[in-house]
């Protein structure tokens, strides 16, 4: 079975001010469909590195990265706008969403983001479905300002599962909430898992962690397996 | 799909900014707001002036592609003209000589045919002799003048049909010739308006003694129309005014003159080849081509370019403002701009999303500037109309309105596209960070 994602001997050094500095010196790792994975690690680690390479926010400098079987180590950025587009979903620990639209107009905004196109009403209608997954149709018309923490992390989850992603990045999701909410959020993210979507979570917690099919952490640059899940 | 899905996503996402940043958008409005005004005002006056300029042009000349032909004098010229030309549509011949109407073997009030703020200010014993194409001369006389009487001379000006499909005249009182039925024995005279105003400063008599006329006839009058002309000019039909030229008319002094539309060639030709067989010199008639609008829009154009150059550089503020207000804007939406990137909206739209938001403001901008040029040349019309005839029934012209949405879509583009620049180029990796 091709894996989702499979990233070997992968690599990336920050080049800013002064010295450059190694972030990751050989990652490995491998996504299955519907697996969902924890990766653990001390601030500044390379966690958000690591995940921004995987949802191709950022180029690696070396090493090979195969989605779905197909090498996209180098691909341009217009595939990997489509590729962001189509294959992920991103959930962040600060939300962002954007605070003059309304929760179901910030979920619509990974609609219309000038690939492809849907009419209004059936936009509304996958929109709604969203919402209604994570438990908060009922607040579709609220903007931001006017929602709790754990709702607003609900409209940004939304937001990340409304194209139907292959691939959930989720970047301490719960770093921002309180322990009840934060675990009503995991919830939401694995009941991803369900429909085949892989997760990647980020976090600092391990009761997080734990919840999570394998969990890995990531400490001098590499990879190393805490936890090893059963997965065909 | 893919473009019109951009190109709405744009739209959709621009509008959701501009409703967002109500107060950014008033304030990039203001800014530009003068430039584009300047914009519509110089094009709008340069519009109506083209238009007022052209209008008296016609009014004198006739209108573009009319052509205009000048036969020589000669006895035949008259009747072989009035004849071909009768009844036609697509051609008029215009017969002019002096008359005085008034007072018989006085010298009129405005010797010459001059116009009447001029009348008694002739110098010398002379007359005044006008050519086909209206230009007078003095010519000396020897013989002793007649003493002063109530008498107005004018420029008579018999036509084979109606001329104002070649000259648009302004009615002003009154009617036009008829050119159906039979001519009447009392010349039925249309006057212009300096005409008009003769008679309504001097009472004189009603009968009119034609230049070479031996007898003198009762003239009625019709109407009065504008005519473009300073001097006094009355219009009459060609063949009532042909009734009372003298016999060998040709010799009388009358020119003639014809307006043709450029379709009437075949007719052109039949009258030149009857005027050559009858004797007629031809080669020293003379044709031209009316080409009022070429030639004023040659005189306007530079005029047009200094005034549109200034009005360009307001723009210029206008669009430094947008861009000032454009760059704030996107440093304070890196966020936004990073986010939509991470959920895959491509640079090239983000940009876009940019400029829509800047064209859109322009489009505001304009429409606003477009409606206050349309009331402020209404209440202009209002308040000056009476004195300015060329403000009276004026309309806005559609190129002011053209100009200004361009000037608006133009600083649009020029104010959006550096921001537009910088939000594509926002990378996520560094904002998207928790």
């Amino acid at each position: 079975m091709t894996p989702l994602i499979q990233l070997t001997n992968l690599t990336k050094t920050l080049k800013g001010q002064g010295e450059p500095r190694s972030i990751l010196s050989g990652v490995d790792l491998t996504l299955h469909a519907g697996e969902s994975v924890a990766i653990l690690g001390r601030s500044g680690s390379g966690k958000s590195t690591l995940l921004s390479l995987i949802g191709l926010f950022d180029r690696p400098d070396g090493g090979q990265y195969l989605l779905g079987g197909s090498d996209i180590t180098r691909v341009p950025e217009r595939r990997a706008a489509r590729l962001r587009s189509d294959e992920f979903g991103f959930v962040f620990q600060r939300f962002f969403l954007l605070k003059h639209l309304s929760a179901a107009q910030n979920v619509a905004m990974a609609l219309v983001n000038g690939q492809g196109w849907l009419p209004r009403r059936k936009r509304k209608a996958t929109v709604m479905a969203a919402l209604e997954r994570v438990g908060i149709a009922h607040l579709a018309k609220h903007k931001p300002p006017r929602l709790s923490g754990g709702e607003q992390q609900r409209v940004a989850i939304a937001r990340a599962l409304v194209r139907e992603p292959k691939v959930l990045l989720a970047d301490e999701p719960t770093g921002a909430l309180d322990t009840e909410t934060g675990a009503l959020v995991i919830d939401a993210l694995h009941s991803a898992t369900d429909r085949g979507c892989g997760l990647i979570l980020v976090t600092h917690d391990h009761a997080h962690a734990n919840r999570m099919q394998r969990v890995v952490r990531l400490a001098d640059g590499v990879l190393v397996t805490e936890r090893q899940g059963v997965f065909p | 799909m893919g473009l019109s899905g951009r190109f709405r996503s744009a739209l959709i996402i621009g509008g959701q900014g501009v409703r967002a940043r109500k107060l950014r958008t008033f304030l990039s409005m203001i800014s530009l707001f003068l430039g584009v005004l300047a914009v519509v005002t110089v094009q709008a006056g340069a519009e109506i002036a083209n238009r007022a300029l052209l209008a008296d042009i016609e009014l004198t000349r006739g209108k573009d592609g009319t052509i205009q032909v000048g036969l020589p004098q000669h006895e035949q010229t008259v009747p072989i003209a009035v004849d071909t030309l009768r009844g036609q549509s697509d051609a008029v011949a215009a017969v002019s000589t002096q008359a005085v109407i008034g007072e018989p073997g006085v010298t009129p009030i405005n010797e010459g045919g001059v116009p009447f703020e001029y009348a008694g200010q002739s110098v010398g014993r002379g007359q005044y002799y006008c050519d086909g194409r209206g230009a007078c001369y003095s010519v000396e006389s020897t013989e002793a003048p007649a003493p002063p009487g109530k008498a107005i001379e004018l420029q008579i000006v018999g036509l084979t049909g109606d001329i104002r499909p070649f000259r648009p005249f302004y009615a002003e009182a009154g009617r036009w010739l008829d050119f159906s039925g039979e001519p009447s024995l009392s010349p039925g005279l249309v006057l212009n308006r300096e005409a008009a105003k003769g008679f309504g400063q001097y009472r004189v008599p009603a009968e009119m003694r034609i230049t070479g006329a031996s007898v003198n006839s009762t003239p009625r009058i019709l109407g009065v129309v504008h005519d473009g002309q300073s001097r006094p000019v009355a219009y009459v039909r060609a063949d009532e005014l042909d009734n009372w030229l003298p016999a060998a008319n040709g010799n009388s002094g009358a020119s003639s003159h014809l307006y043709l539309s450029p379709s009437a060639t075949r007719l052109e030709q039949t009258l030149n080849g009857r005027l050559a067989a009858a004797g007629v010199p031809m080669e020293q008639s003379y044709r031209d081509v009316v080409n009022s609008k070429e030639r004023i829009g040659g005189q306007l154009a530079l005029m047009r370019l200094i005034f549109l150059g200034m009005a360009a550089l307001v723009l210029l503020i206008g669009v430094a403002g947008i861009l000032n207000v454009g760059l704030a804007t996107v440093g304070e939406r890196i966020e936004e701009f990073a986010l939509r990137r991470a959920v895959g909206t491509p640079r090239l739209l983000l940009a876009g999303i940019v400029l829509a938001e800047t064209l859109i403001i322009g489009l505001l901008t304009a429409a606003a500037a477009v409606g206050v040029g349309v009331a402020g040349l209404e209440a202009a019309e209002l308040l000056f109309g009476s004195r300015e005839p060329m403000l009276q029934g004026v309309q806005f012209p559609w190129q002011a309105g053209v100009a200004g949405v361009i000037a608006g879509l133009v600083a649009g583009v020029l104010g959006g596209l550096l921001p537009a620049i910088r939000a594509a180029r926002i990378p996520i990796a560094t904002v998207m960070r928790a």
